[in-house]
């Protein structure tokens, strides 16, 4: 691969309430490519997505980002660089309307115009955009899973983190999700995806990681 | 659209009262200015609340306000009450700009212990001070609008028309920013800070801002009761005064701003009245006051209509 790697972390140590979640873990999203991370429950897929975001102290190990070492950059400070972040939970805010959910990072934001992000993200879920006036607490978890990646989609225009997308929806919704996510692939967007089991769209992937422990396994290239 | 109506519609509320207060006794048009006045500082206690915070020491910004108001009259000669009122925002809201920061570092039972700590550090200090008159607190003569004296009936209706519109501006303005972006982010914090991190606001800011917002609310507050009371004393950053602001919050729920105002004449009227006929106990009807508000309707006053149908005036909030 000759792209240049939009994020890098490497020899992540992260420690929860003294037990240690990843253990010298590292990867490599490049520009544009779209990357699996593999792991059972626990395993410490959700751990990363939450160190890249800033949410938990780094023990060792480094981030970066377009070279840029995000230890310097506050929680807050990564969404306007680009990064978004769809967590498994979802977090919708239930009494906003699904519109003003995907709206909120956008409204903060010095840079993103709400028009241009809202045409670019009902463009590829327009399903979405018929509920948009629907309040998020009315909708089913799939449907909230959309709404969720719409909120990525409408601040992560240069990278985006999903974690476990496909996990506890409908085989219909998670059909969608993957087509919907397989419609990103060949973008400038990067994408980092963590998936407890295997069988779900392994050819989407440029490239697999497989997390054991908090640690890396032998990395699998996709065909 | 619903913007317009809701200014629309604060602006019809705030009409009909200044009509209707044309024909109400002097007591009662004096009781109803206490209300507005002390209501707005619970409007301020809703602002955070939103956030998923009580602050137990509006009470220090009640205060600040009040003596900076106070004592602009009685040291510097300033007489017109519009310029007090002024004067008392701005002190209130450039303590909270101050203290705001500090305290948004903060969460749960911390935040609202600290304003608690706060509010009686000041009234520690101005229970202390005589040259603000220590316990007694001292008196401010009425004073002036717009060159004219505010005395007797006309000084009255004037000074309630005043804090109609004042509190019914403010409120309004409160009510449009619980609907801007960084409203609906106050949201999004309670319950989940984090989450309002990774969409790209720092917590501690939205936080910091909404405790300045609400300072100014005190701040206007203060200033507002102390012109038409014309009497200042420490129990206004006590922690009993605080706490009042807190009921009535609770009382109104947070989805209305109208219904805070609703929730302070409430509690006034319930307060004088339950002393007229029963002095000693009054603290006793004001408990079973709320006690009925608490098992009847959770939610507070403003559930009778918000939540239920689309924003009438100030009710606002209807996004609950």
């Amino acid at each position: 691969m000759t792209a240049p790697n939009l994020l890098e972390a490497s020899d992540l140590s992260v420690s929860i309430q003294s037990m240690q979640a990843l253990r010298g873990f590292s990867i490599a999203v490049p520009q544009g490519a779209m990357i699996g991370i593999v792991g059972r429950n626990g395993a410490g897929k959700t751990t990363l997505m939450r160190t890249i975001m800033g949410h938990l102290p780094l023990v060792a190990g480094r981030v970066t980002f377009e070279g840029q070492d995000l230890a310097g950059v506050p929680r807050h400070g990564r969404a306007p660089l680009g990064i978004g972040y769809m967590p498994e939970d979802r977090q919708l805010v239930p009494e906003l309307t699904v519109e003003e959910n995907i709206l909120l990072p956008v409204w903060v934001s010095k840079t993103l115009k709400a028009e241009e992000r809202l045409a670019f993200v009902y463009g590829m879920l327009p399903e979405v955009e018929a509920m948009k006036d629907r309040k998020a607490l009315l909708l089913s978890g799939g449907q909230q899973k959309l709404v969720a990646l719409c909120r990525a989609l409408a601040v992560g225009t240069r990278l985006l983190l999903l974690d476990e997308p496909f996990e506890g929806v409908a085989p219909a919704l998670s059909h969608r999700l993957s087509e919907v996510i397989s419609g990103l692939k060949g973008t400038a967007l990067s994408v980092l995806i963590s998936q407890s089991d295997l069988n779900h769209s392994q050819s989407l992937f440029d490239r697999q990681y497989v997390i054991e422990r908090g640690a890396n396994v032998a990395a699998s290239h996709a065909a | 659209m619903s913007r317009l109506a809701l200014v629309l519609g604060a602006a019809g509320i705030m009409a009909v009262l200044l009509l209707v207060g044309l024909a109400l006794p002097r007591w009662l048009l004096f009781l109803v200015t206490l209300a507005a006045s002390h209501g707005i500082v619970s409007v301020g206690i809703l602002v955070i609340m939103r956030g998923g915070l009580v602050s137990f020491g509006q009470g220090l910004v009640f205060a600040i306000g009040g003596y900076a108001a106070a004592l602009s009259f009685t040291q510097l000669g300033i007489t017109d009450v519009i310029v007090l009122i002024l004067i008392g925002t701005l002190a209130a809201t450039l303590v909270g700009a101050a203290v705001g920061p500090l305290l948004a570092r903060y969460t749960g039972i911390f935040f609202g212990m600290l304003t608690l700590a706060l509010s009686m550090v000041a009234y520690g200090v101005l229970i202390k001070s005589p040259a603000v008159g220590g316990s007694d607190g001292f008196n401010i003569p009425r004073g002036t609008l717009f060159g004219v004296r505010l005395e007797g009936a006309a000084g009255d209706y004037a000074l309630y028309a005043l804090a109609i519109v004042l509190t019914g501006l403010a409120a309004t303005a409160v009510a449009l920013h619980t609907r801007s972006a960084r409203g609906l982010m106050t949201r999004a914090i309670h319950g989940n800070g984090l989450r309002v991190e990774y969409l790209g606001t720092s917590v501690q800011s939205v936080m910091a801002i909404n405790f300045t917002i609400a300072a100014a609310l005190g701040g206007l507050g203060g200033a507002l009761t102390i012109v038409a009371l014309g009497h200042i004393e420490p129990t206004f950053a006590y922690w009993t005064q605080s706490g009042e602001f807190v009921f009535v919050a609770i009382l109104a729920g947070s989805q209305s701003v109208t219904a805070v105002f609703i929730a302070s004449l409430a509690l006034e009227l319930v307060r004088s009245f339950s002393n007229l006929y029963f002095p000693n106990t009054w603290q006793l009807a004001l408990g079973l006051f709320l006690l009925a508000i608490i098992l009847f309707l959770p939610a507070g006053i403003g559930s009778l209509w918000a939540g239920r149908r689309k924003a009438p005036a100030t009710g606002a909030e209807t996004q609950a």
